[in-house]
């Protein structure tokens, strides 16, 4: 049985579509990882399947439940991490695991809850003085209760310290032996890679790609970089044999006197192959995957084609620039992890001239401009989560 | 069905807020500072009795003053105050992904709100009532049981019915700010302007029928007016409690004006319309606990997060 099925769903808002058309299915016993940059739909989608908002169009089903008509149903089984929660700042911790006890209408002993997420000794304790991690594990407590059968987990470790993020790993593991399906969000990649079966990945209210992280970098073209230590210096002419290989992009002479090449995953075993028929010895080689980071940029900025301010009329009508966009992404994305915030620079300039404006397209270095895209992104963000 | 779990959550959370211990304190020191006044410095020993308080109605026409009139002011404001941000400030603060992710329908969670917080009032009230009752026993007054607690009650209803209108402006409200000035204004109404609303809408009825000829007799005006009074709930607590220490016939007097009182008086001596009975009145008192958490339930049940 699907424990999560969406079907066709578009959620709009007033003003902004927020998840459009989408279908996603993730099987009992699966660990699934939402990806998305902010203001993807990511928690908007959480919240359709809790029934906060409400479809505009498609249907979502929970554990066999429909998710409008039979919400409570389904929270029965569903322990839940919301995203932009707060406590009830007069309630102890304890008394919070009671609300959830009573309201999932289990017996459970709350301190046993409260100690399996680390906040025994805060029990006792007003959750208004909590830390921001505290509050995260009091919710995480208060969605185990009762072992449910599916944990939904919104940016589960926000807020948390790496060892707080670890233990909430754990956690999920733990859950996930028990055979709980987990679908939770982030946009923290080494989590993700950390614990999931598959992740599904979200951009601008679409889903982009499902699969594993081994099936999405081989389905994506970010690809590796091999580093050749070689005996005897290569001569040029070896150099071109192996740059005219089918799925080689770059061959360099590296500082060292080796090589790299950039080349897709599966191309390694051919360019080591081409260069012992050369008679270059191999002394050794290592290869650098894309990062998850490379991966997932390429997939969510790849072809954006809509800026990430309001000014959605000006990007209509200016196709050229957003090409450049994506070029100068590409290349970026997939040379080396270390230029992401170049990386960053080449695409706020790209923005820049989108607006129209060639000197402040000059104006590379501009701060200001730097800066624009990313508070229209967080403007997106709020919006969505209404 | 987890309504005994929001409201017991309610109840707890609400009981610790510097609002309510406050609120407490007021009753105590209004209920029993009035008591003790009355009954302590102001009443000779013959006429210590309950009704000389808690059925202290004085009318003088175009004014009238009555001490549970003032008690279902207070009540109401207070009652409004504890309820009126109980949905808005959950969704400002986020808690309520919390009391919703849990499985607890938004039924559960109206009914348990309008539960656990009139809890709340209650409780405070009865702090204040418990006040009064010891300065009644120490100072020998006459207890008058038979209506002193049904007048307890009705006062408790009252409490719940406020709390259900607070509840209901905070479900139909986008912000806490508009569910602030909704209940301000609201209050008002309630508390100023709803008599002279109530007298001129049959004013205007009138004023409509003598445009194509006809006219509405006097005594159907009116009725009319006097019973629009009475829906305004301050109103039909105050005509309610009235009814418990000098029947039916005067208490439906109380808020009338010299006017409307010579008019009405002979025909609530006779044999009363149905709609000035003291049983539909109590049914008016329900209908103001139910239908405004209802409505509240309504547009709450539609909304997105």
């Amino acid at each position: 049985m699907a424990a999560i099925e969406l079907d066709g769903v578009t959620k709009r808002f007033d003003d902004v579509t927020a998840v459009s058309d989408l279908s996603l299915t993730v099987e009992d016993g699966e660990v699934f990882g939402f990806l998305g940059p902010n203001g993807a739909g990511k928690s908007t989608t959480i919240n359709l399947l809790l029934d906060f908002v409400r479809p505009t169009t498609g249907t979502v089903t929970v554990l066999g439940h429909d998710a409008r008509e039979e919400s409570v149903a389904v929270r029965e089984r569903t322990g839940v991490l919301p995203e932009g929660f707060d406590v009830y700042d007069r309630l102890t911790g304890r008394a919070h695991v009671e609300f959830a006890i009573d309201s999932k209408e289990v017996d459970v002993d709350p301190d046993d809850v409260l100690d399996r997420v680390g906040l025994a000794d805060a029990a006792d304790r007003q959750a208004g003085g909590y830390s921001k991690g505290m509050r995260q594990r009091l919710a995480l407590a208060m969605a185990l209760v009762g072992d449910p059968d599916l944990l939904v987990l919104d940016e589960p470790s926000s807020g948390l310290d790496p060892a707080g993020a670890k233990e909430m790993r754990e956690i999920v593991l733990e859950e996930a032996e028990r055979g709980t399906t987990v679908f939770f969000s982030s946009h923290i990649l080494e989590q993700v890679e950390a614990v999931c079966d598959r992740v599904g990945i979200l951009r601008e209210g679409e889903l982009v790609a499902v699969d594993s992280i081994a099936g999405l970098r081989e389905a994506s073209d970010a690809d590796a970089t091999l580093s050749v230590a070689v005996g005897d210096p290569v001569d040029d002419d070896v150099l071109e044999s192996v740059r005219a290989l089918d799925g080689v992009q770059r061959v360099e002479r590296s500082t060292e006197g080796g090589l790299r090449v950039g080349c897709d995953s599966d191309a390694k075993t051919r360019v080591v192959t081409a260069l012992e028929d050369n008679g270059v010895t191999v002394t050794d080689f290592t290869t650098d995957e894309a990062s998850l980071e490379d991966l997932f940029l390429a997939y969510t900025e790849g072809e954006r084609d809509e800026p990430t301010d309001a000014d959605a009329s000006v990007a209509a009508d200016d196709g050229e620039a957003d090409a450049d966009t994506t070029a100068s992404r590409d290349s970026t994305a997939t040379s080396d992890p270390a230029a992401d915030s170049g990386e960053t620079a080449d695409s706020d300039t790209a923005a820049g001239a989108e607006d129209a404006d060639a000197d402040s397209a000059a104006d590379e270095s501009d701060g200001d401009e730097t800066d624009a895209p990313d508070a229209g992104d967080e403007a997106i963000e709020e919006e969505v989560q209404r | 069905m987890s309504w005994q779990a929001v409201a017991r959550k309610e109840f707890r959370d609400a009981i610790r807020s510097r609002w309510l211990h406050g609120s407490t304190l007021f009753f105590a020191l209004f209920l029993g500072g009035a008591s003790a006044l009355f009954f302590g410095v102001l009443l000779g020993p013959e006429s210590r009795q309950v009704s000389n308080l808690f059925g202290f109605f004085a009318s003088l026409g175009v004014f009238s003053f009555s001490f549970p009139g003032l008690l279902a002011l207070v009540l109401g404001f207070i009652a409004l105050s504890t309820s009126y941000g109980s949905i808005t400030e959950e969704r400002e603060t986020g808690s309520v992904k919390l009391l919703l992710s849990l499985p607890n329908s938004r039924l559960d969670v109206m009914i348990g709100k309008l539960l656990g917080r009139s809890a709340v009032v209650v409780a405070a009230l009865l702090v204040g009532f418990l006040a009064t009752f010891v300065i009644l026993v120490a100072t020998g007054s006459r207890l008058e049981l038979g209506s002193f607690v049904p007048q307890v009650a009705l006062t408790a209803l009252l409490g719940a019915a406020f709390v259900s209108v607070g509840l209901s402006l905070s479900a139909l409200a986008d912000s806490n700010r508009e569910a602030t000035l909704a209940t301000m204004g609201l209050y008002l109404v309630f508390a100023i302007l709803w008599g002279s609303i109530a007298e001129g809408i049959p004013k205007l009825i009138n004023y409509a029928a003598e445009q194509v000829g006809m006219s509405v007799a006097e005594l159907t005006r009116v009725k009319i007016g006097v019973f629009l009074k009475y829906l305004n709930p301050l109103k039909t607590y105050e005509t309610l409690a009235a009814q418990l220490y000098y029947g039916p016939a005067q208490a439906r007097l109380v808020s009338t004006t010299f006017g409307e009182r010579t008019i009405l008086a002979p025909v609530l001596e006779g044999s009363p319309p149905f709609y000035f009975t003291g049983w539909f009145l109590f049914l008016v008192l329900l209908a103001w606990i139910v239908l405004p958490a209802a409505v509240g339930y309504w547009s709450f049940e539609r909304a997105d997060l």
